[in-house]
């Protein structure tokens, strides 16, 4: 008896006439997903099968399985030869041994000498001659057992559907640049565009040597985990130790955030722009600290051209970090290294800033000379 | 690079490691085995434990079990000793102590910790006003690993034995070992050591106990080290921290003198307007903390090495909360808490290493000052 995965998409079948490309990019970014995994991965009428794998890489298969976007559920099962001993033996495999159940047929095979309707019936008996805590009931099964009776003589059997990352394949919703911080919320933003289908690149500003190497490591470790999902080993870093000094040493002291997010947008669309991205993502979450304000966010928004989505503006903490923790990023989100050095965190922040002093203070600063000097320390790193 | 963190940990002895390579090469046997060549290598550990014992201890009445760290012979003295009433620690032990207290206040012990006097050294008398009959375990760490100031355990000993001679007397002197002279007094129940602050590897330690305190083991197995501490022993580790400290101890006292020297001429050249010294005067010589008040210690820990020199700020343990939590309990404000260094010498630090560490650290914390004045 082999073990294979059975794998079923989401929304996929809306796409009409593009539904080709959709099926493409996703079969590749299975085959992504299981790289370095001996496996053999082939569609069969409207699902994926991957099968020829080693037994004991099946948790690591559907662990995997289980984070490529578009995929709506997936199933263990076996690949049996088309006859009845057969056939039960893998059933018995996967059918549960008490509680109610049903058996589905799709009998492709129309050589196979029982119906489909007489399979479910000789398999349902046998069953319910084997293990006496079973009952049939046709309409709300607590169970199912598939079968599965192919063309070239071998039946797959499958039961419980385990639940995919639904979603879109990643590649099909065009690329975005994800500012990401040490914290819980910007992976999850990337994390909820990466599902629309969208390719994430990371992008992270830091301040060494008022933030540490452990801290730049923790991002580095964040992008990993969100790569797993977006399937992009791309993480870039630069510098605004400069900004955050002439800042410092020239404007407001409340404006410390404000000023700072603004150079931030505008170096995270300059290279955005040169890597093809189309928007900026930001993990904002509409009232979350000072600089979220609605007056915050269109500061920043002011600088910059390319569309700046903001996946998580309407979610409380509580649902960020939720997610956070499902898709297993917590752990590494809370651990204790700054990310942002306190020593230019303003005792005050302004919360509401207006424009004109917003402008006034920025007057104050060689704006294009200080993000010439940030891209300048412009780091790609591999994942 | 200027290195002035030994007291986190030291260069490994290479003559040591040499000596000792021959236990990864040739001599490899289980010290277990019953042939020969095991046998042998039994009779070689024997001979390096006892002399380890044997510079602070007399061998006929204290036995040492090596630990895989100092922590661990820390953590093997509170968990085996401080089981019921009350225990006595105080609030400068480094976390392998503290964290065990904590822990048995948790499981229901009382746990009572004595201040500390500005320097960080214990207040003896706040300390033995909170022994009483019920006490079992009373835990002083002889030199304080964030201020070097010395906790004279020899006198505590006595005067919490004189009050309640029935509680466990342990001493964490992993920062005093091989580095100022030490001779255990018959109320120092257990002593904690370490090998890699003295030119040994990291991965060994040592728990020097009095023979007639009974002593659970707290690592079960096979039954090595008399069955205090089973595991198969780390002979290289073992060896190499026997080798390392037979060149320590005999120049204790001389290594003792120069790094005195060094420390009062780093000292010396430092800018008195930027730095306040934390370590006092009668502290071990190997260690200088001082303060840049007002500057962040651990942003110039990192523009410091990036100029070439390596420093710690207050413990390296517990460099993830801001503020050190015995710094904290020595009594200084925040602005002298932010900017703690922690330098730290070994005999190898020669007098022109230190004034160029001097230089580097009077220019590099100007710049940072002038960055991030108000």
């Amino acid at each position: 008896m082999e073990k294979i995965v059975i794998i079923r998409y989401a929304e996929i079948h809306l796409k009409g006439k593009n539904r080709g490309y959709f099926e493409r990019v996703f079969s590749v970014n299975l085959e992504r997903a299981l790289r370095g995994l001996r496996h053999e991965l082939r569609r069969t009428s409207g699902r994926y099968l991957v099968e020829a794998f080693d037994e004991e890489e099946l948790d690591e298969i559907c662990g995997r399985v289980s984070r490529v976007f578009g995929v709506h559920s997936y199933s263990v099962g076996y690949k049996v030869a088309s006859e009845m001993e057969a056939i039960f033996q893998a059933v018995k495999s996967v059918a549960p041994a008490e509680g109610t159940f049903k058996v589905e047929t799709h009998r492709a095979d129309k050589k196979f000498p029982l119906t489909s309707m007489q399979l479910n019936a000789q398999i349902g008996g046998k069953l319910l001659a084997e293990f006496g805590g079973l009952k049939v009931d046709v309409h709300t099964p607590a169970a199912y057992v598939y079968l599965d009776v192919r063309e070239n003589g071998t039946t797959l059997v499958f039961g419980a559907f385990l639940k995919g990352s639904g979603g879109m394949p990643v590649g099909t919703s065009g690329k975005g640049m994800l500012l990401i911080s040490g914290g819980i919320d910007s992976p999850v933003a990337g994390y909820y565009m990466a599902k629309r289908g969208m390719t994430v690149e990371c992008l992270h500003f830091h301040s060494y040597p008022y933030t540490n190497e452990q801290a730049k490591e923790k991002v580095v470790e964040l992008s990993r985990i969100l790569s797993r999902y977006s399937g992009v080993g791309v993480l870039r870093t630069v510098s605004v130790t400069r900004i955050q000094e002439a800042i410092h040493e020239k404007c407001a002291a409340d404006l410390m955030i404000t000023l700072l997010r603004r150079f931030m947008y505008r170096i995270a669309e300059r290279i955005a722009k040169q890597n093809g991205c189309q928007c900026l993502i930001t993990g904002e979450s509409l009232g979350q600290v000072a600089s979220q304000t609605i007056e915050g966010i269109s500061s920043s928004n002011a600088v910059v051209t390319l569309p700046v989505l903001r996946p998580l503006i309407g979610f409380d903490k509580e649902e960020i970090i939720a997610r956070s923790q499902a898709m297993g990023a917590y752990e590494t989100s809370v651990l204790p290294f700054e990310d942002c050095c306190t020593v230019f965190l303003p005792e005050f922040p302004a919360i509401k800033p207006k424009p004109s002093y917003i402008l006034e203070e920025e007057a104050k600063l060689d704006v294009e000379g200080l993000i010439n000097e940030a891209l300048a320390t412009l780091e790609k790193i591999t994942l | 690079m200027i290195y002035l963190d030994n007291a986190a940990t030291t260069r490994p002895n290479e003559n040591a490691v040499r000596r000792a390579g021959i236990f990864l090469t040739e001599r490899y046997f289980n010290p277990s085995a019953l042939y020969g060549g095991g046998f042998a290598v039994n009779g070689e550990l024997a001979a390096g434990k006892k002399f380890l014992l044997s510079r602070i201890a007399d061998p006929i009445d204290y036995d040492i079990t090596i630990t895989s760290c100092g922590t661990e012979a820390d953590n093997h003295a509170l968990f085996c000793c401080g089981k019921r009433g009350n225990i006595v620690t105080t609030e400068g032990e480094h976390a392998a102590v503290f964290a065990c207290a904590q822990e048995l206040k948790n499981r229901g012990i009382e746990v009572r910790f004595a201040r500390l006097k500005e320097d960080g050294s214990v207040d003896e008398e706040h300390l033995l006003s909170l022994i009483d009959e019920k006490t079992s375990l009373v835990s002083v760490i002889h030199v304080n690993n964030e201020t070097g100031a010395i906790n004279r355990i020899a006198e505590l000993s006595k005067r919490v034995k004189a009050k309640n001679p029935r509680a466990v007397f342990h001493s964490d002197g992993v920062q005093a070992y091989g580095k100022i002279p030490v001779k255990l007094n018959k109320e120092i129940d257990l002593y904690a050591v370490s090998a890699h602050k003295i030119g040994g590897l990291k991965g060994t330690g040592a728990l020097i106990r009095k023979k007639s305190l009974p002593l659970a083991p707290y690592i079960f197995g096979g039954g090595q080290e008399n069955g205090k501490r089973s595991g198969t022993e780390n002979v290289f580790g073992i060896m190499t921290f026997y080798y390392a400290a037979e060149e320590k101890f005999a120049r204790l006292k001389e290594e003792q003198k120069e790094v005195e020297r060094l420390r009062e001429e780093v000292w010396g050249a430092l800018d008195r307007t930027l730095f306040t010294r934390l370590s006092p005067q009668d502290g071990t010589p190997y260690i200088l903390t001082v303060s840049a008040e007002g500057l962040r210690g651990e942003v110039l820990q990192r523009m410091l090495y990036d100029n070439g020199l390596a420093v710690g700020t207050g413990s390296a343990c517990s460099s993830k909360h801001r503020y050190s939590r015995v710094m904290t309990a020595c009594g200084y404000g925040e602005r002298v808490l932010d900017g703690v260094l922690r330098l730290s010498f070994s005999p190898q630090n020669t007098r022109e290493e230190g004034l160029r560490a001097a230089k580097i650290l009077n220019e590099t914390a100007n710049k940072l000052k002038e960055k991030t004045a108000d």
